[in-house]
C-alpha cells in the first residue's frame, strides 16, 4: 500500500472510500480478534493512516460507518491522540521528546536542528518538499537516554543536534 | 434498606441508591453539573462532592452507594472550600465579568448561581492565562448554536445525545486543556446525523448551547423571565407530548420539555416540531377576520349569490394543485448548515424570518371580503339549513379535525347530528387508522392500542415495528425505542424503505411494498410448523384459529420469499424471535394501513399476534401507532359517521335514544343510518353539496388531488375554518378564523389511550376566535341548545355518554392525565388492556382468515417505479403548520423525491435535479434526493408540498372495508427535467 496521501479533506470531490479490497480484508481480519466491532477502532485507524498518510474528516465518517460508532466518536479519539495526523504530514515523520527530563539535557536544540536541516519551518508544518514533518512530544520512555527521537517507526536514543545532519541525509 | 442521616436528617434509601438520590427523595439539593437525572454518571465535575463521618476525603454524592449508618453532611467547611475551588477553575474558562459586580450581577443560568451561591469572585477575563474555549458552533443553523466560551465540559449534551436520544452527534475531542465539544467529524450536524431534537439545549447548564429562535427575537429578560408557563400538549405527531409554552408579548416565545422525571408520555423529551416548530400562529398569513366569498350579498335578511355561476363560481387568481406540480421550480437549494459564515452567499448570512415571508399567495385573498363573525355566521347557518330543507341532512358533510381537541370534535359531531340530522361526520383518520380499526373492531371489538409507551423500554423482549417510519414520523417514541434496543431488546422492523430503524434492527425485513400479508402469514406458517404458537392463549382467549391455520399453509416461507423478497431463512427467523418473545410488543402504522387492502394486512398482523398470545400483559402490546395528536380522541368523542362516542354505532336505536335525550332534540331527528367517509365524501356520487370543514385541508392531503380539487368547486357550499387560507379554503364561500393550539384550553387523547390537558398560554389575534366559541354560537344558530361557555362544561356532557371516560374531568387531567379506560372518579386509569378478556360477547378474539392478493397497481414497462408518500421529519402532513414554522421550513425548504442511487445512476439525474414524475393519473416535477433508504426500484416522495404534491399520483382506489385509499402505492415514471430552473 503506498503512502501517498491525499490532499483532499472533503469538499465536492468524490470521496474515495479507504476500506476496499485488501484493505478490507485486512480490517475484517483484525476483527476477528476483538469481541466488538468498537474495539477494532484503534487498528481500523491506522489502516486509514498507512493508507491515506493522515486522517481527514471524511475517513473519521466512514471508519465510525464501518464499525457503528458515531463520527464524533471517533473525531474525539483520533484528536485524544498524537500518534494519528488530522493533516498532511512529511514522508518522514520525526517526533522529538521534550518533557522535563530531556529538555534539561537539550531537547528544544534538537527540534530546532531538526528543523532547520529538514527545512520544515516550524513545529507541526510540513517542509516544502513534502518529505518532512517535526513535532514535538510528551515523554517517549527514555529519559536515561536524552534525547530519544522517532523518526516513522524507528526508535533512536541519545540525539543531540550535532547528531542530526547525519540522521536527516540517513532518511531522505 | 440503610438507614443515613444527611445533614442531620434520618432517612432510610434504597440499597442501590446513591447519596445524592437520597438526598434529592429527600427533597434536599446538593449542587451538580455533570450529574443529570437518567443520564449515565461519570463523576467528573467534583461539585457534588460531601463529607461523610469516617471518611477521610470528600465523596462523590452522584456517585457514591449510600451505606447503612452513614453520616452525610452537604455543606461541611471542606466540602464548600471544594465546592469554591471547583467553580473557580472553571471560571477561568468563562467569560463572567459581569459577574464580578459585588454580587449584583444575575445569574444567567444554573452554573453561574452556583457561583453567585457559593460567593466565588471570577478573574477578571483580561488577567488569564488559558483563552476561553472553543469548539464546533453550528454556524447558519436556524435552530441551534453553539457559544462554545461558556461550555464547561460538564457532558451533559454529549449524554443526552447519546443516551437519551440515542443519536450521538456530539463527543468531546481533543485533550488536555484544548478539549472541546466536537459535532460529528467535520462539525455538520446534518451528516452526524442531528435530528435537531433539542435534548442537548435543554440539558446545559450555561447556555453554551442555545436555541436561536428565542434569542434573536427576545430580550434575555423576557425569555429569563417569561410572563407565565403554561402547560399545553404538543400539536403534531399521536405521541402528545407535554410542553411548557413560555410567553412574552403574548406570543409563544420559547417551548420546553417539562422535567425529565416528571410523568409525561415524552418523559421530558421532546422532537424538533415540538421544541422549534411553534412560531407558526405568529405567522403573518395568519387570519384575523372571518372572510366571505365576494358575490355573497344580503337582500331582505336573506344572504344570496350574486356573483357569477358555472365552473367561474369559485375559481380565484391561483394555480390549481395539478397546475403547480406541472410548473418548473428551482432545484433544492444546498442546506445551510455545516459551513461556515463567511462560506455562505452574502445573501443567506441575513437571517430569513419566515414570518415575513408570505406563504399564502396574495392573489389567494383577492376573491374574499373581510367580514363581521355576525356576517360569517349567519351566512353559514342560513345555507347549511337551506340545504338540510332543500335536499335533506345527508346532502351535507363535515371534516371534523383531529387537530382538533375533544371537546371541540364532540361539539362538530353533536351540531351535525343533532342540528342536521345527518352522519357524515368524519376526519382525517380515514386516511391514516381506519383499516386498523375495523381490523381491531373485528377481532377484539375495539379501537385503540392495548398497551403504552413506556412499557416498551420497561418490559418489552422483542419489539416488531411494521410499516412505521417511527424516528421521523414520532421521534420521541422512536428514541425511546432506541433506547429499549440498546438496552438489550430485540428489534424486528419490516419496512420496504431502510429506516432509520431499520438500519438499527436486528433483522429488517426489507419486503416489496404491499405484500404484508404473504409475510406475516409465512411467519405464523413457521411457528405453526415449529409449534411455537401460545396454544393455551389460542384455546382460552380466541376462536376461529382452525381457519387461519387452513389460510396459513398456502404461504410457507419459500413461497413468501418469492412474493415478499425477504429470504425465507430471515422470516423463519423473524418468526421465531417473535413467537418466543417471552413478551413480543407489535407496532405499526401507516406502512400498513394506507393500502387497499390495509383491514386485510393488519388482520394478518393480529392473526400473528393472537397465535403467539402477545398482548394482554406489560410488555406485550399491541401499538398501532397514531398520527396526529388527537387522532385517537376525535374518534373516542364520535367524530366518524357510524358511532356516537365510545364507539356506540348510530344504527342502535337504544344509543340514538340517549343522546336526543342528553342533546334536548326528538330521537326521530338523529339519523339510524351510518354517514359517508372522507374517501366517500369526496366523489360525485356521494349526494353532498355542501361541506363544513373544520382544521383540515383534503386538497392536499386526499388521494388523486386533481379530481378532488375539481369535485370541490361543484360544492353549493363550503365553509372552512382553519389558521390560515390553505389550498381547500381558497375555495370557500366562508372562512372563519380559528384559534391554534396555543390559543386554547382543550383535551387531547394520544396514541396511548391517554387523556391530556392543554391549556390556553396565549390571546389570538384580531378577531379569531376558539374553535369551541366558534361551534358553540354555530350550534346555537342552527337551532341546536348548547349550554355551554368552556371546554370544561363540553368535557362534563361528553362524560355523560362516555362511559369508559366517566371518571374523566379536567381537574383530574392535570399532570400526566389519564389512560382511559377511567369508568369511576376514583379510577387511575388503565396502563393496559385485555389481560384476561376481550371486549367481545364472550370475552374472546376472533381470528379472520386473509389470503394475500397483490397490490392494484404494479410496476410495468410504462410506470417502472413503486411511488411510497409518507412524512419528513421536518414536516407535518399538508405543510399549514411547519412550513410556516421558520426553524422547520429552513431544513427542508424543498420538495424533493428519494431515489436509490442505482437509480439514480442509470436515469443521470443527480442531487437537487429536477424530474418528472408521472403516474396514471397525473404528473408533477420535483427534485432530487439521492438516498438508499430507498430500495432499487421505489421512490419516496413527502406528501407535504403543495408545489409538488404526492397526492396528485396517488390512487385513490380504497379498501373495502374501511375506505381507505392507496397511498402507499402507485406504480410511476420518471423523466429528467432538462429546462433551465426558473428562479
Amino acid at each position: 500500500m503506498s503512502a501517498g496521501m491525499s490532499m483532499h479533506a472533503s469538499g465536492t470531490e468524490e470521496y474515495q472510500a479507504v476500506f476496499t479490497g485488501a484493505t478490507l480484508e485486512r480490517l475484517q481480519e483484525i476483527l476477528t480478534r476483538y469481541p466488538n466491532r468498537q474495539a477494532a477502532l484503534l487498528p481500523a485507524l491506522w489502516l486509514v493512516q498507512e493508507a491515506r498518510g493522515w486522517i481527514s474528516d471524511r475517513n473519521m465518517a466512514e471508519v465510525a460507518e464501518l464499525l457503528g460508532l458515531t463520527p464524533a466518536y471517533v473525531k474525539g479519539v483520533v484528536t485524544f491522540y498524537t500518534m494519528y495526523h488530522q493533516h498532511p504530514v512529511g514522508k518522514n515523520f520525526v517526533q522529538v521528546c521534550t518533557t522535563s527530563p530531556c529538555n534539561i539535557c537539550g531537547a528544544e536544540d534538537v527540534a530546532m536542528a531538526f528543523l532547520e536541516h529538514t527545512g520544515a519551518k516550524e513545529l507541526g508544518a510540513t517542509s516544502p518538499d513534502g518529505n518532512w514533518t517535526v513535532i514535538e512530544v510528551e515523554c517517549l520512555g527514555a529519559c536515561g537516554f536524552a534525547t530519544p527521537v522517532m523518526i516513522n517507526d524507528d526508535f533512536i536514543e541519545s540525539v543531540t543536534p550535532d547528531k542530526v545532519p547525519e540522521l536527516v541525509r540517513k532518511y531522505r | 434498606m440503610p438507614s443515613l442521616t444527611i445533614d442531620g436528617r434520618a432517612l432510610t434509601a434504597g440499597t442501590d441508591q446513591t447519596i445524592l438520590e437520597a438526598a434529592r427523595a429527600a427533597g434536599l439539593g446538593i449542587p451538580t453539573l455533570c450529574w443529570y437525572p437518567k443520564l449515565p454518571i461519570v463523576g467528573n465535575c467534583r461539585i457534588c462532592l460531601v463529607s461523610v463521618a469516617g471518611e477521610p476525603k470528600l465523596l462523590p454524592a452522584c456517585a457514591t452507594k449510600v451505606t447503612d449508618g452513614m453520616q452525610v453532611t452537604t455543606e461541611s467547611h471542606a466540602a464548600v472550600q471544594n465546592r469554591r475551588g471547583v467553580l473557580s477553575l472553571l471560571l477561568e474558562r468563562y467569560p463572567a465579568d459581569h459577574l464580578r459586580n459585588g454580587g449584583r450581577a444575575e445569574p444567567r443560568n444554573e452554573f453561574e448561581r452556583y457561583v453567585m451561591q457559593y460567593g466565588v469572585v471570577p478573574t477578571p477575563t483580561w488577567g488569564r492565562d488559558l483563552p476561553l474555549r472553543t469548539g464546533d458552533e453550528r454556524p447558519g443553523d436556524p435552530m441551534i448554536r453553539h457559544d462554545m466560551t461558556t461550555c464547561i465540559l460538564c457532558t451533559r449534551c454529549v449524554r443526552a445525545c447519546e443516551d437519551i436520544q440515542v443519536v450521538g452527534v456530539l463527543d468531546v475531542g481533543f485533550r488536555g486543556e484544548h478539549a472541546e465539544i466536537v459535532v460529528g467529524a467535520d462539525g455538520d450536524p446534518e451528516k452526524a446525523g442531528c435530528t435537531w431534537c433539542g435534548e442537548c439545549v435543554r440539558v446545559c447548564p450555561t447556555g453554551a448551547i442555545f436555541e436561536v429562535m428565542p434569542k434573536e427575537r427576545f430580550s434575555p429578560q423576557q425569555i429569563r423571565h417569561p410572563e407565565r408557563v403554561v402547560r399545553s400538549v404538543c400539536p403534531y405527531c399521536g405521541v402528545g407530548c407535554q410542553v411548557d409554552l413560555h410567553v412574552a408579548n403574548n406570543t409563544v416565545a420559547r417551548v420546553t420539555s417539562p422535567d425529565i422525571e416528571a410523568d409525561t408520555p415524552n418523559q421530558g423529551s421532546t422532537c424538533v416540531k415540538g421544541r422549534f416548530g411553534y412560531d407558526f400562529p405568529q405567522h403573518r398569513d395568519r387570519l384575523t377576520t372571518p372572510l366571505i366569498r365576494r358575490g355573497w350579498e344580503k337582500e331582505g335578511g336573506c344572504w344570496a349569490w350574486k356573483g357569477r355561476r358555472g365552473a367561474e363560481r369559485r375559481g380565484g387568481p391561483w394555480k390549481s394543485i395539478e397546475g403547480e406540480g406541472q410548473q418548473t421550480k428551482p432545484g433544492t437549494p444546498p442546506r445551510v448548515t455545516g459551513k461556515k459564515v463567511r462560506q455562505l452567499p452574502l445573501l443567506e448570512r441575513i437571517d430569513m424570518d419566515i414570518r415575513d415571508r408570505v406563504a399564502t399567495p396574495s392573489s389567494w385573498y383577492e376573491p374574499f371580503r373581510e367580514a363581521t363573525w355576525d356576517e360569517a355566521l349567519e351566512l353559514v347557518a342560513q345555507e347549511l339549513l337551506r340545504i338540510k330543507q332543500q335536499r335533506g341532512g345527508d346532502a351535507l358533510a363535515c371534516f371534523s379535525s383531529a387537530k382538533c381537541s375533544n371537546e371541540e370534535n364532540y361539539l362538530m359531531m353533536r351540531m351535525f347530528r343533532g342540528a342536521l340530522g345527518t352522519n357524515n361526520v368524519d376526519h382525517c383518520t380515514r386516511l391514516c387508522h381506519s383499516t386498523s380499526v375495523a381490523a381491531m373492531q373485528r377481532a377484539i371489538n375495539t379501537a385503540a392500542a392495548s398497551g403504552s409507551m413506556r412499557e416498551i423500554e420497561e418490559a418489552c423482549d422483542v419489539i416488531f415495528i411494521a410499516g412505521a417510519n417511527t424516528t421521523e414520523s414520532h421521534p420521541v417514541f422512536g428514541a425511546l425505542i432506541k433506547r429499549a434496543h440498546e438496552k438489550g431488546a430485540t428489534l424486528i422492523v419490516a419496512d420496504p424503505r431502510r429506516t432509520e430503524l431499520a438500519g438499527r434492527a436486528d433483522i429488517h425485513l426489507q419486503m416489496q411494498p404491499g405484500t404484508d400479508v404473504a409475510l406475516y402469514s409465512a411467519m405464523l406458517h413457521h411457528i405453526l410448523t415449529q409449534g411455537l404458537e401460545n396454544k393455551e392463549f389460542i384455546t382460552t382467549r380466541t376462536h376461529g384459529f382452525e381457519g387461519v391455520r387452513e389460510a396459513v399453509r398456502a404461504y410457507d416461507p419459500d413461497r413468501a420469499a418469492k412474493i415478499t423478497g425477504v429470504p425465507a431463512d430471515t422470516i423463519r427467523r423473524a418468526a421465531e424471535l417473535y413467537a418466543t418473545g417471552p413478551n413480543t410488543s407489535t407496532l405499526w402504522a401507516m406502512g400498513l394501513t394506507q393500502h387497499a387492502m390495509g383491514t386485510d394486512i393488519v388482520t394478518s398482523l393480529l392473526n400473528l399476534m393472537f397465535a403467539c398470545g402477545m398482548i394482554g400483559r406489560w410488555g406485550a402490546a399491541m401499538l398501532p401507532i397514531r398520527g396526529q395528536n388527537n387522532v385517537q380522541g376525535a374518534s373516542d368523542v364520535g367524530a366518524i359517521p357510524f358511532v356516537y362516542t365510545d364507539y356506540q354505532p348510530v344504527t342502535d336505536p337504544e344509543v340514538r335514544e340517549r343522546f336526543a335525550k342528553t342533546w334536548g332534540v326528538s330521537p326521530e331527528s338523529l339519523s339510524l343510518n351510518k354517514g359517508l367517509m372522507v374517501t366517500e365524501v369526496v366523489k360525485p356520487e356521494s349526494g353532498i353539496r355542501g361541506m363544513y370543514i373544520m382544521g383540515e385541508n383534503p386538497i392536499i392531503s386526499d388521494p388523486d388531488i386533481a379530481h378532488a380539487e375539481h369535485w370541490f368547486l361543484q360544492l353549493e357550499f363550503l365553509a372552512v375554518q382553519d389558521l390560515f387560507l390553505t389550498e381547500t379554503a381558497r375555495y370557500a364561500d366562508v372562512v372563519l378564523p380559528g384559534a391554534s393550539f396555543a390559543e386554547k384550553t382543550g383535551t387531547f387523547v394520544n396514541t396511548e389511550r391517554r387523556i391530556q390537558l392543554a391549556k390556553k398560554a396565549v390571546d389570538s389575534p384580531g378577531q379569531v376566535r376558539g374553535d369551541l366559541e366558534i361551534l358553540i354560537d354555530l350550534s346555537n344558530r342552527l337551532g341546536l341548545n348548547a349550554p355551554f361557555k368552556t371546554a370544561d362544561d363540553v368535557m362534563r356532557e361528553i362524560v355523560r355518554v362516555t362511559p369508559s371516560w366517566a371518571g374523566v374531568t379536567h381537574a383530574r387531567l392535570e399532570g400526566a392525565g389519564l389512560q382511559y379506560p377511567v369508568p369511576t372518579p376514583d379510577h387511575p386509569g388503565t396502563r393496559f388492556l385485555f389481560a384476561d378478556a376481550f371486549p367481545t360477547a364472550d370475552g374472546k378474539a376472533t381470528f379472520v382468515p386473509v389470503q394475500y392478493t397483490d397490490p392494484v397497481e404494479l410496476p410495468d414497462d410504462a410506470y417502472p417505479f413503486v411511488m411510497n408518500t409518507g412524512r419528513q421529519l421536518y414536516h407535518w402532513h399538508t405543510g399549514t403548520m411547519t412550513r410556516r414554522a421558520t426553524g422547520l421550513d429552513a431544513r427542508e425548504p424543498t420538495p424533493i423525491v428519494e431515489i436509490h442511487p442505482a437509480d439514480a445512476a442509470r436515469l443521470g439525474v443527480a442531487e437537487g435535479d429536477l424530474v418528472r414524475l408521472t403516474s396514471r393519473r397525473n404528473s408533477m416535477v420535483t427534485a432530487v434526493r439521492v438516498s438508499d433508504r430507498v430500495a432499487r426500484g421505489q421512490v419516496f416522495v413527502p406528501f407535504h408540498f403543495r408545489e409538488a404534491a404526492a397526492n396528485l399520483l396517488t390512487n385513490p382506489i380504497l379498501d373495502p372495508y374501511a375506505k381507505m385509499a392507496e397511498l402507499k402505492i402507485c406504480a410511476v415514471r420518471i423523466e429528467p427535467v432538462r429546462m433551465p430552473a426558473a428562479v
